[in-house]
């Protein structure tokens, strides 16, 4: 297609071409083409099909205000062609069709609108009950636009970045400019987020001189200059604000390329004031097959010809409601398009100048006239024009109707903010009349259209803006209130919203494929209030992000009376204000886990990682999920196992040992040199939080450990059972700073006494004991306990030193076989004696008693007001709870039921925790959770597993530990 | 939950970087003394008021400190000691 | 094995890529001194081998630390010689050492911290460009002088970062937290920096930029009352006269 040339205003480089495939054929485009446009310069003028009735959809205004122009782009569904810059070798392909745009199969489905009024999915597909299964899997396959496989993955870099700035400004026309200008002139640090590849907003392309004769586009690109000259301001394009909350928070997605670091990324800001100068969309008119290819707004007709080069049509009518209109009639007719009339909805009021400029050009003008319906299959072909009172009309043959009702005002980050929007008559707005504290609105939006009016609105946003921020901008302020009296006002805006007789096919939301006859619909069902109809239509609900419907349908459905309010009242709108990757929302993705110092060697030795929690840990070091051979080794043998992930703590102070008291729920008073206590927290409700051991290392000093899953809040946990009390305490978290090796199994002494010339024996180093002496000449803790059943040393390591001793512990255990052992291993091991791991053998709402625990609570310390003192009181005896039994299957062959069965009888009288097989005893085990009508030992627990189709599996509640139940290997 | 809520040591920060802890109820009541019933109360049963209260927060991703502040529950935004009077 | 010296050496737990130039065990852990090709910056430094204090109690400046200057106010630092001390809160404070002769502080409040925590230092050009993409805490605050500290998430979870320069072509900003991130961190700021041409560089690097710091004032209470004095009389840094900081022996 022939480009327009040597036109200032263009952004395209006509000498960089750049190939692209659309539908398997190569075509070409330019450097500085959207996808759009670019498809546009190729002929295409049906870009799609619609939701529902599989409509032709084409190019209708640059900005993205609906989803006509969603097309798959390398792969990727739902790439907003407008938005996207052209980049040679892309693939594009229509969405939403069977065949080809042009000749979609689906498109019979147009004919079968009436059967499909508003809301006909909530009403008519379970009528009766039977037929929503099939039904259901038939919407699922014709809902929605692009398609993804499963198994898609996101390609592209993605990133995020949080600038920092005390201004915040949406928008780079000239109110957004002068915004940033002044508030950087007050030494501020200014944002600007602009959605447009360049600063300018509705004047970039204009070439209507003002009043000094000076070319609008030429003005808003000096001021552009500025800006970017200026080095408080720093400037993002490409990035559409898609978020804005309280106290200041602003959110964008921006766009990249090849020549940058990303694809797209996550912008987001905290700034103490946001200036909102987003200026104004057009108001779609509303007629019969107000959507059809070839009908495009003002502005997307005239930019595409003065940015793109692209003459939108060669036989034009214009149908518009705003001097805009009028502009962009002359300035197309001048640049070579043809244009047959042009109608404004309008009976007076429109610019003198404009007027003769139409009449210089024989452009017949008819005042008063509207759009009436669009004709042509796939593309228009002719348009009906008709007076408002609908006496008169006339069709003109056209294959471009450039139809726009006037301008309505880019409120979303308003109403995103929750500032109260009212409806303006004057410029038939909604315009903002209370506003949070931190937000300030500007320029176009306000219903100006004086250049130097909006940009005297901005410099004034700006300066409050910074005043608030402490700038000394009172004087400012006060000068620039004046000028804006002395410059044009907002101007009168459109009122007129649908054409008459406009109904079965004037489209409120091209999304949704939502038409007046809809809205009409929802009305008659009594539906009142827009935001329900909205709903219930799902008009503005769809891509567009109720860019389309906008402002009409509040306005229609006061029009029509049957609103309660006498004013119309705006529909809401939700983040993201379009429509945004999840994947940049992911932003730079980096999953933050947490390493032991042995996860390379555990992985080298075959270990299986997987996430636990905060942490990466070695599951199982083989194939057999049932981790017999490492089982099988602690039993008999000795293995090592990794447990780095326990927290460890050392307590200090005066007060360490109230504060002991307070967490604990023993007597922790009472504890000897060299051994170590184990003892429980609770919660108020006496319901266990964690469980470890407490050493007593200096005279007013501790060291205690925690389970892996409670490390990170025990501070937080004990600094908050101690907010009121004063005590002078401290705690030092050293989880990352000790690692843990556990050596388990008979041969553990035997390994162990290799390395370290401390006494190891059993009367030098008993069970439950404590002691610190050298591994490989390192100095570590050692705690004897016993876990998983065995005689074990638990080893603490200073973190830099782990691998070197792991090394050595390994070297002095391979005359015995020494090997690995995983969490699925120790969770085998330790089921075998009936210990509990908390959250798998308790729950919230399990007490201490509940878990056979009681033992531990010492009942007389009552200064201490210990947590969950009182409720381990009231629940001693109470009635009604689970308990935590042990299982053995009736049929010692079968296999272990699943962890979380519940086990039942008419109802569900509990439920397993934890069963596996267990190699010492050639049998399941298990425990469970059961009412306590059960939980006497020989109950007959009938398990329901999950799948099992009725046929239940039968358990006996059998003493724990099943394993050494004297202790003897542990303590040995 | 994009509000600010204001650290005593670190200043202003994002919610997010906090954990809430509940209503301020004062100083735990001494148990011996209350009935099961009084004491689910006091760690169960909350004001819930419409309008300003005192609550805990905890820096989690920061210093660690827990502290109270008025939050107006109405507009979910930190407010004054001040607000607090003249809410009551 | 019974009672040999030690053969093994510690682990850091950052991996830095690179060719290390020149490096030193000190106390069995291996420090990079220099890389081999250092480039014209940013530069990310390992210094988890540095000693590293926790310190706390109920007098920190009375009780516990007789003789090193810590901060009062939450947030600010000092840099006493070849050290950096940071408050964190009421009872709370860090000791940094950047001097391996140094000998440890001794007293219960003291807890030596530096197995359970990386430390990283960003260093050079672009370092702002860099850590804005990690952090939405304003590093570069214009209203805050240099050094201070700020607690709070870096790259998703919990860290300190000490800003020592904010200088936008010379800037110093360490950063430390729990090791077990250590890890994902390190990938993390590779990641953020690559676009600028972050590389790792040696200790040395960061000696060279700390020693150049321009030292804080002594804090206002200290401070005797003006007096007239020469430019030729004035001591070169005020700083500098409270120098000689002793740690007694364990």
């Amino acid at each position: 297609m022939n480009r327009l040339k040597n036109l200032p205003t263009l952004r395209i480089d006509a000498e960089r071409v750049l190939s692209f495939t659309y539908r398997g054929k190569t075509c070409q485009g330019l450097e500085g083409d959207t996808v759009a446009t670019a498809l546009y310069a190729n002929g295409v003028r049906v870009f799609g099909r619609s939701l529902k009735y599989h409509r032709p959809r084409g190019l209708y205004s640059l900005d993205g205000e609906c989803s006509n122009t969603m097309m798959e782009v390398d792969g990727v569904p739902n790439v907003r062609a407008e938005a996207t810059v052209l980049a040679s070798g892309m693939t594009v392909k229509p969405q939403n069709i069977k065949g080809s745009p042009e000749f979609d199969l689906m498109g019979f489905m147009d004919g079968l609108s009436w059967a499909m009024p508003a809301g006909f999915y909530y009403r008519v597909f379970h009528k009766p009950a039977r037929i929503w299964p099939a039904a259901i899997k038939q919407i699922r396959q014709a809902a929605g636009l692009g398609t993804l496989s499963p198994d898609f993955r996101m390609k592209g870099r993605f990133d995020e970045i949080y600038p920092a700035a005390e201004v915040c400004v949406i928008g780079g026309g000239p109110a957004g400019m002068a915004a940033a200008l002044a508030a950087a002139e007050q030494g501020l640090r200014v944002i600007l987020l602009e959605s447009r590849p360049w600063l300018g907003g509705a004047f970039e392309y204009r070439t209507t001189a003002d009043s000094s004769g000076t070319a609008l586009f030429e003005s808003a690109r000096e001021l552009a200059r500025k800006v970017e000259r200026t080095a408080g301001i720093r400037i993002f394009t490409h990035a559409p604000v898609v978020g804005v909350y309280t106290d200041g928070q602003v959110t964008a997605v921006q766009r990249g390329g090849a020549d940058q670091s990303f694809d797209e990324r996550y912008i987001e800001i905290r700034a103490r004031s946001v200036v909102a100068a987003t200026g104004c969309i057009e108001r779609p008119l509303l007629f019969e097959n107000n959507e059809r290819p070839g009908i495009m707004q003002t502005e997307c007709a005239l930019r595409l010809a003065r940015t793109w080069g692209i003459l939108p049509g060669s036989e034009a009518v214009f149908s518009i409601g705003h001097d805009q209109g009028l502009e962009a009639a002359i300035d197309l007719c001048d640049l070579g398009l043809k244009v047959a009339v042009v109608a404004d909805t309008r009976e007076d009021g429109q610019d003198a100048l404009l007027l003769d400029a139409l009449a210089q050009r024989r452009i017949p003008f008819l005042k008063g006239w509207v759009a009436q319906k669009a004709h042509g299959s796939r593309q228009i072909s002719s348009a009906t024009l008709s007076s408002l009172n609908g006496h008169f009309n006339r069709e003109l043959p056209c294959d471009l109707l450039v139809a726009s009702a006037g301008l309505t005002p880019v409120t979303g980050p308003l109403t995103l903010a929750e500032a109260k929007l009212s409806y303006d008559s004057r410029t038939g707005f909604f315009l903002p009349n209370e506003l949070p504290a931190w937000l300030y609105a500007a320029g176009r939006l306000l219903g100006l259209a004086h250049f130097e009016a909006i940009a005297a609105s901005g410099r004034l946003a700006g300066l409050r803006a910074a005043q608030r921020c402490g700038a000394e901008a009172a004087a400012g302020i006060r000068d620039c209130e004046s000028r804006l009296k002395e410059l044009p006002g907002p101007v009168r805006g459109s009122k007129f919203v649908s054409a008459p007789r406009a109904g079965k096919k004037a489209f409120v939301c091209f999304d949704e494929d939502t038409t007046l006859k809809n809205v009409d619909q929802a009305m008659d069902m009594g539906f009142d209030v827009p935001e329900l109809i909205k709903r219930f239509t799902s008009a503005g609900t769809g891509p567009g992000q109720g860019g389309i419907p906008g402002h009409n349908l509040p306005l229609y459905v006061n029009q029509s009376g049957s609103s309660p309010d006498s004013q119309p009242r705006p529909t809401l709108t939700r983040p993201p204000l379009v429509p945004t990757l999840m994947a940049a929302y992911a932003g730079a993705g980096h999953a933050m886990a947490k390493r032991t110092p042995l996860h390379e060697l555990q992985k080298a030795d075959g270990g299986r990682m997987e996430t636990v929690g905060d942490w990466k840990r070695a599951r199982r070091f083989s194939d057999d999920v049932r981790c017999r051979a490492e089982i099988t080794n602690v039993r008999t043998n000795v293995g090592l196992l990794d447990a780095s992930t326990l927290g460890k703590f050392r307590l200090f102070g005066p007060d360490a040992l109230k504060a002991l008291q307070r967490v604990y729920v023993s007597d922790m008073s009472r504890m000897h040199a060299g051994k170590a206590k184990y003892s429980a927290m609770c919660n108020d409700d006496g319901c266990l939080t964690d469980d470890g051991v407490i050493v007593q290392t200096g005279e007013s000093e501790y060291y205690f450990t925690t389970s892996t899953g409670r490390a990170g809040v025990t501070s937080e946990w004990i600094r908050y059972h101690t907010r009121f009390d004063n005590w002078d305490f401290s705690l030092v978290n050293l989880t990352d700073a000790y690692g843990v090796i556990n050596i388990a199994g008979p041969n553990a002494r035997a390994v162990l006494s290799k390395v370290t010339p401390a006494a190891v024996d059993n009367e030098a180093f008993p069970y439950m004991g404590y002691r610190e002496f050298d591994v490989g000449g390192v100095a570590v803790r050692a705690l004897r306990l016993g876990f998983v059943g065995e005689l074990s040393y638990e080893l603490h390591v200073p973190s830099s030193w782990m691998a070197g001793v792991w090394g050595v512990l390994t070297e002095a255990g391979r005359e015995f076989g020494i090997r690995n052992f995983g969490l699925e291993a120790q969770n085998a091991l330790r089921l075998d004696k009936g210990h509990i791991i908390i959250g798998s053998e308790s729950e919230q709402r399990t007490t201490l008693h509940d878990l056979g625990l009681g033992f531990l609570w010492h009942r007389h310390k009552p200064e201490a007001r210990t947590v969950g003192d009182g409720a381990l009181r009231h629940t001693e005896k109470q009635s009604g709870r689970l308990k935590l039994v042990g299982l053995k299957m009736e049929d010692a062959s079968a296999q272990p039921p699943g962890d979380g069965s519940p086990i039942v009888d008419k109802r569900i009288r509990g439920y397993v925790c934890t069963a596996r097989y267990s190699v010492a005893l050639k049998e399941p085990v298990g425990m469970a959770l059961v009412e306590e009508g059960l939980a006497a030992e020989g109950s007959r627990l009938a398990i329901y597993e999950d799948g099992c189709e009725g046929r239940l599996i039968y358990a006996k509640v059998a003493k724990k530990p099943f394993y050494d139940p004297e202790g003897e290997r542990l303590r040995s | 939950m994009a509000f600010l809520i204001t650290c005593p040591l670190c200043g202003p920060r994002d919610a997010y970087e906090f954990r809430f802890g509940g209503e301020d109820k004062g100083p735990r009541p001494d148990p011996e003394t209350l009935s099961p019933e009084a004491w689910c109360d006091y760690v169960h049963m909350a004001d819930s008021r419409f309008g300003v209260q005192k609550e805990w927060w905890y820096h989690r991703r920061g210093c660690g400190t827990w502290f109270t502040i008025y939050r107006d529950t109405v507009k979910n935004i930190e407010v004054s000691s001040n607000d607090r009077e003249a809410d009551q | 094995m019974k009672g040999s010296s030690i053969v093994m050496e510690r682990q850091s737990p950052v991996h830095l890529p690179g060719n290390p130039g020149k490096t030193k065990l000190r106390d069995h852990w291996p420090v990079v001194l220099e890389y081999a090709d250092e480039g014209p910056g940013p530069w990310i430094v390992d210094l988890s081998h540095c000693h590293r204090w926790d310190i706390q109690g109920r007098d920190l400046a009375a009780e516990a630390a007789p003789g090193i200057s810590l901060p009062d106010a939450p947030g600010a630092v000092t840099l006493p010689g070849k050290m950096l001390t940071g408050r964190t809160g009421q009872r709370q404070a860090f000791l940094w050492v950047f001097d391996d002769k140094a000998a440890a502080p001794a007293g219960e409040c003291w807890t030596e911290v530096t197995e359970g925590t990386f430390c990283l230092a960003l260093l050079g050009r672009n370092v702002f460009q860099i850590t804005e993409k990690l952090t939405s805490l304003d590093l570069g605050d214009p209203k805050r002088n240099a050094p201070y500290l700020l607690l709070g998430p870096f790259s998703h979870v919990t860290g300190q970062m000490v800003v020592l320069s904010k200088d936008p072509r010379n800037a110093v900003v360490l950063v430390a937290g729990t090791r077990g991130f250590a890890h994902d961190m390190v990938h993390a700021v590779l990641a953020a920096g690559e676009e600028f041409g972050l590389r790792p560089a040696g200790e040395s690097r960061f000696l060279e930029k700390f020693k150049s710091l321009p030292r804080p004032d002594v804090p206002e209470k200290t401070r005797s009352a003006a007096r007239k004095t020469a430019a030729s009389d004035k001591p070169k840094s005020s700083g500098r006269t409270r120098s000689k900081i002793r740690i007694g022996p364990k």
